[in-house]
């Protein structure tokens, strides 16, 4: 990277010392930039392995079911007698087909998961603030986990007065969405999710508790770092709470921290200021 | 052993959905025997007990890692050929494999399903050869040893 120019000299004190901090804002950026693009290198590697184990799945499935269908095709062509034998073939092909559709749905469902939270991720998004209701937000994120939760798990919210805080809507939507489907997946069987909101000390608290399993006291300083998970192959990446992290806290200029007591479960607490700051940091 | 009855291939991978996927293709495409185990562990209980004509196995797995699969394997099925089929881009692991545990093939993630059968049946092709060479090595030692036997009562008939 190269050094900082030197100030004009025909410039007042003042200019200069704006022209340098303007310079110095300038490099800041690149620098947060770097630093970003790193992380998400170190992430691909990573990703790269979620990706190719379903792709895989769904190019062999695909090739398998194209198969079937053929010798399916094949079989009533042969006999238009409709031969017990010949039918009950096609009936096994087709119970075959079925099922591998339904694997090839689960893994398409996982690669468009990872490639949005990526997304998510490499976003640099300042442009994209807007005043929103915080309400609305966490009540569209749990429109899209109702199919998931509904019967199992009860969902309690008490969303104090609060005005409209500025923030990029879409990415906290995805924060709210990856910590209530984090809470849902805690619990075993049936439980609550409770969700507060309210003012404190000028910023927006968030509180989404769950009575889930908790989280085991060593794994708690570990839950925010990208790729780790105690979630089994094929249900967690890794990423979401490092997403959810770099959203609050880098985007947003919040904090979220966690209490979590094993068997009874976790409350996150989310902090947001009502306002963005003009500088970024 | 397995030279009498269908070739027996064993695939390990802690996702459910490659040995879904694999599964259903051997099945489609040919008679063998797919046993598939999602978990390492249990894959490596299987070795000692049971005959094997090819292992396909991941890398990457929580417990045991596929070298250690393989490794295993190797030791209670010598003769079965050991296949690494890997998304992990790792290059050394898979010079590692080669090395350690003579591996027969590497794959990565996404495969080709030719390719794999292609892999597959050669391997159980080398296998039965492999049997094939014991089994005449051991008719030979036996030969040897019967002619030793004649050769001793032969010298004890005559001195």
């Amino acid at each position: 990277m190269s050094g900082l120019a030197s100030p004009d000299s025909t410039m007042t004190a003042e200019e200069q010392v704006a022209a340098l901090r303007e310079e110095l804002e300038t490099v800041r950026r690149k620098l947060a930039e770097t630093y970003k693009m790193a992380s998400v290198g170190k992430l691909l590697a990573g990703v790269v392995h979620e990706i190719n184990t379903p792709i895989g799945s769904v190019r062999s499935n695909n090739e398998v079911l194209a198969r079937s269908l053929e010798k399916i095709a094949g079989i009533l062509e042969c006999c238009p007698g409709a031969g017990e034998a010949a039918l009950a073939k096609a009936r096994s092909l087709l119970d075959s087909c079925r099922n591998l559709t339904s694997v090839d749905r689960i893994a398409c469902d996982r690669i468009s998961s990872v490639i949005r939270n990526l997304k998510t991720f490499a976003r640099a998004d300042r442009s994209e603030l807007r005043k929103v209701r915080l309400a609305e937000l966490i009540e569209n994120a749990l429109k899209l986990t109702q199919c998931e939760f509904r019967r199992r798990i009860t969902v309690e919210s008490d969303f104090g007065e609060m005005p409209e805080i500025e923030c990029n809507p879409d990415s906290l939507s995805q924060v709210f969405l990856n910590l209530l489907i984090n809470a849902g997946q805690a619990i075993e069987g049936e439980g609550k999710i409770t969700i507060r909101t309210r003012v404190e000390d000028g910023e927006a608290v968030i509180s989404i508790s769950d009575t889930g399993s908790g989280i085991a006291p060593e794994h708690l300083p570990e839950i925010f770092r990208s790729g780790f998970t105690t979630k089994p192959a094929g249900v967690g990446t890794g990423l979401g709470l490092a997403i959810t992290r770099q959203i609050v806290v880098e985007d947003h200029h919040g904090s979220i921290d966690v209490q979590s007591e094993l068997g009874a479960g976790t409350t996150f607490h989310l902090r947001l200021p009502l306002r963005q700051p003009d500088e970024p940091r | 052993m397995q030279t009498d009855t269908v070739p027996r291939v064993v695939v390990v991978d802690d996702e459910e959905m490659v040995i879904t996927s694999v599964k259903a293709y051997l099945q489609l495409e040919t008679e063998y025997d797919v046993v598939g185990f999602s978990d390492p562990e249990e894959a490596v209980r299987f070795f000692p007990e049971n005959a094997v004509d090819v292992v396909v196995s991941d890398y990457l797995m929580p417990k045991l890692n596929g070298l250690q699969v393989l490794m295993e394997a190797k030791r209670f099925q010598p003769e079965a050929a050991r296949v690494l089929l890997t998304g992990h881009a790792d290059k050394q692991s898979a010079i590692q494999a080669i090395n350690d545990v003579g591996l027969f093939q590497y794959l990565e993630k996404p495969w080709d399903n030719p390719q794999l059968l292609l892999i597959i049946n050669s391997a159980i092709e080398r296998t039965n050869l492999l049997r094939t060479l014991r089994d005449k090595i051991s008719q030979l030692d036996m030969a040897h040893s019967h002619l030793k036997e004649v050769q001793a009562r032969l010298l004890r008939a005559f001195l």
